[in-house]
Formats: structure tokens, C-alpha cells, sequence
């Protein structure tokens, strides 16, 4: 391969690669040209994230401190860091867009790979007698709620007649975990990338006030942490939303909400496969490619970050069991400081990277389905949490 | 459904599944890596902010 053509191939993997960087990237960006420096423009886009997540933690404890005995007070007391890392990003978009820069630092808002460092940390503060007490519930709820999602939203938009291979990433990422299920989805379908941008498009904008509205809302019909979790995690479709979601809600429903959600994760492989199936079958392609890639799909698929999350809560349960009980609790409480910072910077860049580009491109249709199924997620989720979380005891 | 000119030609992701792939292999080594560095005491208490 000559220099220009490998030059050509990587900028179509950074483009690609920032499309699904995916909880949050529904446009990619522009690929730098030749003297601009890429590099630098990353460093320093590294540089500002940072500088943002400084703020973030700084605001986290002054607004408190700031207005303690006034009417906003009690309001700044129960604003986590998840509200002001959202809105600092959504500035910070609209001040470097306004710059022009936004695009030229894209390639540092690696949202879905912060998200990921953070929920493997978030796996070591989790007992994993935890994890195993709730991992039926947890694979039963998963299989339901995706199951009758995904069947709904396949329907329904067939209805309106969106093509087929769109109807697989929407049904794909409302069911399953976002933007990293309609990745996996658009390559098991071979779906356009446009088609992904819109979905990626569509699982922000309804991701992020829902952010808000299930804390609140979990709060207010009085659910346990369980329920709330459970609701948290089966309900709001990308990773990153749930994580804040489920911080604003407490430590317990943050817990509870990982583990459902990390179980969607892991069924995403087998979503996968079964869409490679169908499209094959349905395609006529090539012999022989209805049984050779399932293995293979359903390993590509399965997000590793779920096996790092497993790996760190047995590790940190054993140590916390054989360790001096003060430094055991001293170094799982770094781990958590480490967690928190990666959530900071997880949740500043789903604000940066947010786009309503592409949403334009998408018309009426997708949206109808996405606010459609987000109805029927939110009813039958709230089902299956009461039904399945009721019980469930820390 | 509207469409971008010049794009009515199907390209398939593939390359985005393969990068997510390589940035979930990212997370888990970053995040394990840290996470035995807050074990073994090399990242003391008290010195993130």
C-alpha cells in the first residue's frame, strides 16, 4: 500500500472510528488535511477535556458550599456531577463550534472509551456476591425487555416502512445499549453510515433527558433503590446515560443499574448473530455464511469491557477479604476517585461530541419510532423492574 | 427519508465495529491496570483531587 492510500485509509478509520465512538458521536468529523497538525489539535482537545473536568469537580463543590443557607441550597446539595459535566460540555460544544475548533479536537472526546475505563473501576467497588445475587434477575430482565423492544420497534417501523437495515439499528440500539448496539448491528447488516449517524443521533437526544427524568421520576412514585436501578438500567439506552443516571439516583441504584445494563451489553453478541442470520438468509448471499461467522460475529460483538468489569469486582472482593480492612477501603477508594474522574470526563464529552447535524437528515419517521419505543421501554421495563426488583435486598 | 448526495451507495461500518472492538480491549487493560495501581498502593490516597 503506497503512503497516500494508507494516508487515505487512516483518515476513514478516524472518521469512522469517531462515529462510533459512538455513545455520542452521530456526525463524524471532518478528517484533518495534510498540515494541520492532527496531533496537536488531539493534545490540546486532551488538554481542554481535562481542564473542563477540573471545572466540573471544582463546581461540584463550590455551587454546595456557595449557596448553603439560601433558597437554592438544598437544590445545589442534590446536584451530582453528572448535571454539571453534561451542562459544561454542552457549553464547551457551543463555545468551540462558535471557534470553530470543536471538529479539529474531536478525536479527544473518547466517550464510549472513558465510559468503559470508568465501569471497569466501577466493577471493583461492587462486592461481587452482589453481581452474582443479581444476575438473574438481571439476564431475565434483559432477555424480556430486549426481546419485546426490539420486536416492537422492528414492527413499528416496518409500519411506517423505514428499510430494513435501518429498522435493525433502531431496534438494535433502543433495545440493547445504544449507539454501540447499532455499531454492532449496522456491521451484521451491512447498514449505510448515514443510517448509523441518524441512530446515533437519535439515542443522544433522547438519552440525555432521560438523564433527568428517571431519578426524578423513580423518586417521585417512591421505588426502591432496586427498582430505580433496575428501571435506570433496563430503560435509558446508552451506557454513558445510564452511569449518570444512576449516580444522580444513589450508589446502590448506580449498582444495580451497571449490572443490568452491563448484562444488555453482553447480549448484544447474540442480538448480533441473529441479525447476521436473518440478513444473510434473507440476502441469499454468499454459501455457506448462514453458520461460519456466528462465532466469530458473536465474539467481535461481545463488548470486553463487560469481562474487565467482571475481572475487577472479583479481584477487589478477594482483596477486600484478605487485606488489613484500613488499607483495603484506602485503595478501593482511590479506585473510586479514579472512577468518578473518568465518569467526569466520560459525561463533559457526551455534551462535546452532541450534534443535531445529522438529525436533519433523518426526517420524521425514526423519530416517531424512537419516542414510540422509548414509551413502550419505559412501560414494560417498569414491569419487569417492580416484578423482578422487588424483593431484592443489598 | 433524505439522503445525502453521492451517498446513495451502501458502505458498511465495518471499520467502526473494528475500532469499538480495539477501544473495549483499551478500557479493559486502562481500567484493570489502574485498578491493580490502587491496589498495590503505587496510586496513593490523596493524591487525585
Amino acid at each position: 500500500m503506497s503512503d497516500n492510500n494508507a494516508a487515505a485509509d487512516a483518515s476513514i478509520a478516524t472518521d469512522s472510528a469517531s462515529a462510533a465512538s459512538a455513545e455520542t458521536a452521530p456526525t463524524a468529523p471532518t478528517a484533518p488535511q495534510a498540515g494541520q497538525h492532527p496531533i496537536i489539535w488531539t493534545i490540546l482537545g486532551i488538554v481542554v477535556l481535562l481542564g473542563l473536568g477540573f471545572l466540573v469537580h471544582s463546581l461540584t463543590e463550590w455551587v454546595p458550599a456557595a449557596t448553603k443557607g439560601t433558597g437554592f441550597g438544598q437544590i445545589a446539595k442534590s446536584i451530582e456531577f453528572p448535571v454539571y459535566a453534561i451542562l459544561v460540555g454542552f457549553a464547551a460544544n457551543a463555545i468551540l463550534s462558535a471557534l470553530g475548533l470543536r471538529k479539529k479536537m474531536s478525536r479527544a472526546f473518547r466517550t464510549e472509551f472513558l465510559i468503559k475505563t470508568g465501569l471497569v473501576l466501577l466493577g471493583a467497588s461492587i462486592n461481587f456476591a452482589v453481581i452474582a445475587k443479581a444476575a438473574v434477575p438481571a439476564i431475565v430482565q434483559a432477555c424480556l425487555l430486549i426481546t419485546a423492544v426490539f420486536l416492537f420497534t422492528w414492527w413499528f417501523s416496518g409500519l411506517l416502512g423505514l428499510d430494513d437495515k435501518l429498522r435493525a439499528l433502531l431496534s438494535s440500539a433502543i433495545s440493547i445499549c445504544g449507539v454501540s448496539a447499532a455499531v454492532a448491528a449496522a456491521g451484521a447488516v451491512q447498514a449505510k453510515k448515514e443510517q448509523l449517524a441518524y441512530t446515533a443521533s437519535l439515542v443522544i437526544v433522547f438519552a440525555v433527558p432521560m438523564i433527568f427524568l428517571l431519578p426524578w421520576a423513580s423518586g417521585q412514585l417512591g421505588l426502591s433503590p432496586a427498582v430505580t436501578g433496575a428501571w435506570i438500567g433496563g430503560n435509558i439506552d446508552t451506557t454513558a446515560a445510564v452511569t449518570a443516571a444512576g449516580t444522580m439516583a444513589g450508589e446502590q441504584p448506580l449498582q444495580i443499574a451497571t449490572i443490568v445494563k452491563v448484562t444488555q451489553n453482553a447480549l448484544l453478541g447474540v442480538v448480533a448473530v441473529l441479525l447476521t442470520m436473518y440478513f444473510t438468509v434473507k440476502t441469499q448471499r454468499e454459501a455457506g455464511d448462514t453458520s461460519a461467522p456466528t462465532l466469530i460475529t458473536l465474539w467481535r460483538s461481545f463488548p470486553k469491557f463487560v469481562l474487565g468489569f467482571l475481572i475487577a469486582s472479583v479481584v477487589a472482593t478477594i482483596f477486600a477479604s484478605n487485606a488489613d480492612p484500613t488499607f483495603a477501603a484506602s485503595a478501593i477508594g482511590v479506585a473510586n476517585e479514579l472512577r468518578t474522574w473518568f465518569l467526569i470526563l466520560a459525561f463533559v464529552s457526551i455534551g462535546l461530541e452532541f450534534s443535531f447535524g445529522s438529525l436533519k437528515e433523518a426526517g420524521w419517521k425514526p423519530v416517531l419510532v424512537f419516542a414510540a419505543a422509548t414509551v413502550v421501554n419505559l412501560a414494560v421495563g417498569l414491569l419487569l423492574a417492580v416484578l423482578l426488583w422487588g424483593s431484592f435486598t443489598f | 427519508m433524505a439522503s445525502k448526495p453521492g451517498a446513495s451507495q451502501t458502505q458498511a461500518p465495518n471499520a467502526d465495529g473494528k475500532f469499538s472492538i480495539s477501544e473495549d480491549w483499551l478500557a479493559f487493560a486502562v481500567g484493570l491496570i489502574l485498578l491493580a495501581l490502587c491496589l498495590t498502593g503505587i496510586i496513593p490516597e490523596g493524591l487525585l483531587p
